[in-house]
């Protein structure tokens, strides 16, 4: 019996552990909007600047693996298309940021459709065979298209402002946006369906839900949320190249989702932050950040599979369920 | 005659894919799960066969046979260690399989790739050449000799895969596995075994390849990722799983690529293998050879 | 009009076929029970009907529509829902989310669904478990997790997997309680078991399947006397 009163209460319910995930990425976020009062150098600002770029990508990510349960390995590339769409839209037509940015959003939603649309209509690993394969040959395309593209030197991009805490401001509001979108997504049917997905796509078909028009739909999304970020990223480091489409940098994103807690909405936020500002310190130690992190992933998904979020939650419910008794 | 040439180039190039792939169609077939740190075998063979040859100074086939011992190590472990709980006594996790095998398996590449990195460095190294030879002409066709031997050992090596995989008990068991685990373990095959060697066959046939092309290709830390996306295309073209539909579709890959570089772009060769892959998933997802498998 | 009517459907794996020329009919309030050795085709058939698998040749009728070839989700959308023989429940997510999943899956707005949820549950003797996630119940409080499911929204036709394999006697009885609950409502069912006792108990009238065919069908106790579902069964117990 001693199962059943460990969790016997409503917070356990879908709609409650996920109102209050979103209070604490809230509070989260309420702390973040205090930083620039203590982080006054530019570095250090950019530094958190990036973090929130990461966060972004790790929201995208969580979206379709913590959510949906489909593991997609291309949401730097993503980022990359995005950054690319603003950068040669004023590289090639003098198109406005206003104009740029939004093409970016819009353009990797649609990329992301489209391939949704053939892969994701089979069961098994070929979401992540394809992506894998689109991710590095797109980077190796836009490398090789020196015409085109510049190729690896890399294409310069109007800034939105100069200042730095404009930037950061303007990162953090993205982020309040992208997670205000996501709860009100994942407390409709919407987002029950995706869950349902990610735990069982044959049952939930058997069901009526149409698992093949979801998937997409978290594709496609989650493909714009990271277009979104790499398109803002380029405006403001003023240069994109293909280095942002690494599979590294997918390799770190995943890392942050998987430390943070997966299928949460402050897990990815705080595995961001927590490993971007890890690697910006293993830096110093000679650059053993990715080993690190590689080796944290693996510990945690053989381990610790609901991350630290995931684990600060678990105590909580279980204080709260004392509590009460 | 270019043709010919590229022909024969083309099949070349299909064996040592074919080398990378039939592993990891092997593995695919025992645990239906995909290996995203298969390239990074081939780079760790490829190191292991610089190393041991340049720096101890041992004799390059005998640092090949010793290339292939380091990959196979490394598959043991990685089965040992990381693929296990996919199906030894973890009940709940039959349903998070894929999720638990695509995270670590990437952890894994970023973790190897990293590690060499920082260990050996990030400095490409020239592998020393089996035998040494010259370019030679035959009939129409140019050829390079340390191509051709690669070649002819890797061809070697498959015809003996294969006739390992139908004629020995060993194989029969791995396909029995393969075919229908839990029917395998009460017929008595004792599935965990068959699979450590599976990974074992997996991590010493994509050392080879990574090590045979060392003198080749200049191995650096992330060499490993494009014969990586390279199998991955030909698991799906040959019907996830089947090693023989793994063999042919290597062998069409690199035909084709290898048509593509010269008559289309050259630029683009490695884009080839993503529209072949996009058309097939739309066309005949089961692959080229694979049936198509029950969905329930 | 039968609920559910198939016509000369046949199915091949490779070489084997695994349903020849099957047809059947399901009448409206009925409980049919399907039952066979293993591997006479049972799974496929019901795989068919619910849309996991196409037909090679041959015709489904849902009431008067056509619907060969339809997948699950517009079949399940047609009122016509499939239970598995492995339950097939959220696990993540607790009961009261996979009941109010299911729900809104078919088209129930947030408040009904949650209505129907509660009933359901305490009907079902899961109310205790209702916060629970879906993977942390027993294996027969899974199965009665999808009975719930299932009828959220009663279908106009259930097919139900070897419900009672592996489940507790006192689960086995509830399940069996509910159905006949069911039943007397109008529900009509496919029931494949392999429980003779049960389908004797539930189902007046039965189809027998061998090899991929339908060999024997009408009142239960008949088909189970039938020399030929007789000789196939003993066909099959030998084979062991």
């Amino acid at each position: 019996m001693s199962r059943v009163t460990t969790t016997s209460d409503a917070g356990n319910l879908w709609v409650n552990r996920l109102r209050r995930d979103f209070r604490a990425s809230l509070a989260l976020l309420a702390l973040l909007s205090l930083a620039p009062l203590v982080v006054t150098t530019p570095y250090s600002l950019g530094i958190l600047i990036v973090s929130i770029y990461f966060a972004l990508l790790a929201l995208g990510w969580n979206l379709l693996a913590g959510f949906t349960g489909q593991f997609s390995l291309a949401p730097a590339a993503f980022a990359m298309l995005g950054a690319y769409t603003t950068a040669l839209l004023d590289y090639h037509l003098k198109a406005p940021l206003a104009v740029g940015i939004p093409a970016a959003i819009i353009g990797t939603a649609l990329l992301g459709w489209l391939l949704g649309k053939v892969v994701l209509r089979l069961k098994g690993p070929y979401l992540s065979l394809t992506t894998l394969s689109f991710a590095e040959i797109a980077r190796v395309v836009i490398g090789n298209s020196v015409e085109f593209t510049r190729g690896d030197q890399g294409l310069n991009v109007p800034t939105l402002f100069e200042s730095r805490v404009g930037y950061y401001y303007l990162f953090l509001a993205v982020l309040l946006s992208v997670l205000i979108v996501l709860y009100l997504l994942m407390k409709s049917r919407t987002g029950r369906f995706w869950l349902a997905i990610r735990d069982d796509a044959t049952g939930a078909a058997s069901r009526g839900i149409d698992v093949v028009r979801y998937k997409t739909l978290a594709f496609a999304l989650s493909c714009a949320i990271c277009g979104l970020a790499g398109s803002l990223y380029g405006t403001f480091s003023q240069l994109v190249s293909p280095e942002l489409g690494l599979l590294m940098q997918t390799g770190l994103v995943i890392s942050m989702v998987v430390i943070g807690g997966m299928g949460t909405l402050t897990g990815p936020v705080v595995g961001a932050l927590l490993v971007y500002l890890a690697s910006e310190w293993l830096r110093d130690f000679g650059n053993i950040q990715m080993i690190v992190f590689a080796a944290a992933v693996i510990l945690f998904a053989r381990f610790l599979r609901t991350g630290l979020w995931g684990l600060a939650g678990r105590r909580f419910r279980r204080q709260s369920a004392s509590g009460k008794t | 005659m270019l043709a010919v040439d590229l022909l024969v180039n083309g099949l070349i190039f299909g064996l040592f894919y074919a080398l990378m792939a039939v592993g990891l169609a092997m593995i695919f077939g025992v645990l239906k799960v995909v290996n995203f740190a298969h390239g990074e075998f081939y780079m760790i063979g490829s190191y292991a066969y610089v190393l041991i040859a340049l720096k101890l100074g041992i004799p390059p086939w005998l640092a090949l046979l010793l290339a292939a011992l380091t990959g196979g190590a490394l598959g043991w472990l990685v089965e040992r260690l990381l693929m296990r709980p996919l199906y030894v006594g973890h009940g709940d996790w039959s349903i998070a399989k894929d999720e638990y095998a695509v995270v670590v398996t990437f952890g894994l590449s970023l973790l190897l790739v990293n590690l060499v990195d920082k260990i050996v460095g990030p400095y490409p190294f020239r592998g020393p050449v089996l035998i040494e030879t010259a370019r030679f002409q035959l009939g129409p066709v140019m050829l390079n000799g340390q191509k051709l031997i690669a070649a002819g050992v890797s061809l070697g090596l498959l015809i003996g895969l294969a006739l390992f995989i139908k004629r020995s008990l060993w194989g029969r068991q791995i396909q029995a596995v393969a075919q229908n685990r839990l029917g395998a373990s009460l017929a008595g095959i004792d599935a965990t075994k068959t699979t450590s060697l599976v990974f074992v066959i997996s991590g010493m046939m994509a050392a080879l390849a990574g090590a045979l092309l060392a003198p080749l290709i200049n191995p650096g830390p992330d060499v490993g990722a494009f014969p990586a996306i390279k199998s991955y295309v030909i698991v799906v073209l040959g019907g996830m799983g089947s090693i023989w539909g793994g063999m042919a579709a290597a062998l069409i890959l690199g035909v084709c690529e290898s048509f593509f570089a010269v008559y289309v772009s050259y630029a683009y060769r490695d884009a080839f293998g993503l529209i072949l892959l996009i058309l097939v998933l739309l066309v005949r997802p089961q692959g080229m050879f694979g049936e198509k498998g029950r969905e329930v | 009009m039968s609920v559910l009517r198939t016509e000369g459907l046949q199915k091949h794996f490779g070489g084997i076929s695994a349903v020849a020329d099957c047809s059947i009919a399901v009448e409206p309030g009925e409980i049919l029970g399907l039952i066979g050795p293993n591997g006479s085709g049972k799974t496929s058939l019901l795989n068919i009907l619910s849309g996991f698998l196409a037909p090679d040749a041959g015709s489904v009728w849902l009431a008067e529509e056509v619907v060969t070839g339809m997948t699950p989700v517009q079949l399940a959308r047609r009122g016509l829902l499939r239970m598995f023989q492995m339950t097939r429940v959220f696990t993540r997510i607790t009961v009261v989310d996979n009941m109010l999943t299911a729900g809104l899956a078919l088209g129930l707005s947030e408040r009904e669904a949650e209505r129907r949820t509660e009933s359901l549950l305490d009907e079902l003797a899961l109310a205790q478990v209702r916060y629970l996630d879906a993977g942390q119940l027993s294996g027969g409080q899974k199965k009665l997790l999808e009975f719930g499911m299932c009828f959220i929204e009663p279908p106009r036709i259930a097919l139900l997997d070897e419900p009672f394999a592996a489940v507790h006697p006192v689960m086995r009885e509830a399940m069996a309680g509910f159905i006949r609950r069911r039943h007397a409502l109008g529900q009509t069912f496919i029931l494949v078991s392999h429980d003779m006792p049960i389908i004797v108990d539930l189902c007046p009238r039965a189809v027998c399947m061998n090899a991929g065919r339908v060999i024997a069908s009408g009142a239960t106790r008949t088909v189970l006397q039938s020399a030929a579902v007789i000789e196939a069964y003993l066909a099959a117990s030998a084979d062991v």
